[in-house]
């Protein structure tokens, strides 16, 4: 018993000691503070040996812990916030996402031999920095240019010697700004970002533009566009506007043109003898403005074609 | 860096986590933490940060007589301090993910 006395004394000094020390509090906060603190020194004291200015330290040492970690000065412990204030739903989002996201980060990092994805992305930066001076060039010449078409490279006015100067020059360009890591205000920072979408945007337009050109244009020297496709006779009209029977038509180098199939048919559907291969037309009777009724003019036909 | 820097930041954590499994009372936390590995925590830091948590609602209390000495006020987890410990101890997690790979990729560590 003289031995928990001991004890007490001594707590109660080390606490008082204490309460001087945090005398700047308001007395609320202060005894709230201090009240379980007698039983929480006999636990010190009961358990080892020493005094507890040896064990804990000065009292004034002791307060200013105290005083830190229950956040009752600034540079300590943050206050948690009061109550779960609940955060904006783009907020709730945008943390969710960005945990997930840098959880795929962190777990396809093996793929790449990296401890995360974006380790090694941050490897392909110079190959970006090259892509887009390629395509500034292209935007470039496309502003400069008299709108003739460009190709692959940055051709201004069709010079290929100035569209390797431009790419060349935008390529450094780009590589050395990328290099420079320049500390950007916000406001340029959503400047660069909005011009790297667009540029992005442009960049996959053009692919794609050149996809299609390269997937498509074979079929279409192929015949899909013939406009003659389905011309089946051709009628000649002369000056005058008379139809011109027994017509031969060729081409730069005397060879005839063919077009349309020789045979004719009355209407009845009744097969009409006499339709030559390339002499137009096959079937006179079916002239397109020829009147119901009206023969064919026998005045205009020219020497018949052997 | 000295680890009693790092501690502060974390002190919280680390109560609310010796408190997930078990209820206990100050210097039953302080020793559970020193058992921990945590030796370089100071007794008023436990004790303020204990008052604190309380305080803050994310730690309910209650008293248990003892018969060879003192009462004691033990402090058990209560939702709030649950949902506090899980949502702390992720961003911990992540923090601690990332300075890990960094020093794994300095060399350091």
């Amino acid at each position: 018993v003289n031995a928990t006395d001991t004890y007490t004394d001594e707590i109660t000094a080390y606490v008082e000691a204490v309460r001087t020390a945090v005398a700047g509090l308001p007395e609320e906060v202060r005894e709230g503070l201090l009240e379980d603190l007698p039983e929480h020194l006999a636990e010190v004291v009961a358990d080892d040996i020493g005094t507890l200015a040896e064990r804990l330290g000065p009292p004034a040492v002791y307060a200013a812990e105290l005083l830190a970690s229950a956040g009752y000065v600034g540079g300590g412990f943050p206050d948690p916030p009061p109550q779960p204030r609940r955060p904006g739903l783009v907020r709730r989002v945008r943390s969710s996402l960005g945990a997930r996201l840098r959880e795929l980060d962190r777990s396809s990092g093996p793929l790449f031999g990296k401890p995360r994805a974006s380790a090694f992305l941050i490897q392909l930066r110079p190959a970006w920095w090259v892509l887009r001076g390629y395509l500034v060039s292209m935007v470039l010449a496309s502003v400069l240019g008299d709108g003739s078409q460009i190709g692959l490279l940055p051709r201004v006015g069709g010079s290929d010697l100035i569209a390797l100067g431009l790419l060349a020059t935008c390529v450094i360009a780009s590589i050395w700004f990328g290099r420079r890591q320049f500390v950007m205000g916000r406001p340029v920072r959503l400047i660069h970002k909005g011009a790297t979408a667009v540029l992005i945007l442009i960049g996959l337009v053009g692919f794609s533009d050149l996809d299609q050109t390269n997937r498509y244009d074979p079929y279409m020297n192929a015949g899909y566009s013939d406009p003659y496709g389905n011309v089946q006779d051709v009628f000649v009209y002369d000056r005058e506007g008379k139809l011109v029977e027994g017509a031969r038509l060729l081409d730069q180098n005397g060879q005839p043109i063919r077009l349309g199939v020789p045979n004719c048919y009355d209407d009845q559907g009744n097969y009409v003898a006499g339709a030559q291969e390339s002499v137009y037309p096959y079937c006179p009777r079916n002239a397109p403005f020829r009147m119901t009724g009206e023969a064919p003019d026998a005045q205009v036909v020219p020497t018949p074609s052997r | 860096v000295e680890a009693t820097q790092l501690l502060k930041g974390v002190l919280d954590l680390a109560v609310l986590a010796v408190l997930r499994d078990e209820d206990g009372y100050g210097y039953d936390i302080l020793r559970r933490l020193r058992v921990a590995g945590l030796e370089e925590v100071g007794d008023a830091s436990v004790y303020g940060t204990l008052r604190r948590l309380f305080n803050s609602g994310l730690l309910n209390a209650y008293v248990v007589p003892s018969d060879e000495g003192p009462h004691r006020k033990y402090y058990a987890l209560n939702a709030a301090g649950r949902a506090e410990l899980a949502s702390n101890g992720k961003i911990w997690q992540e923090f601690a993910a990332t300075m890990n790979d960094l020093l794994r990729e300095r060399g350091t560590a």
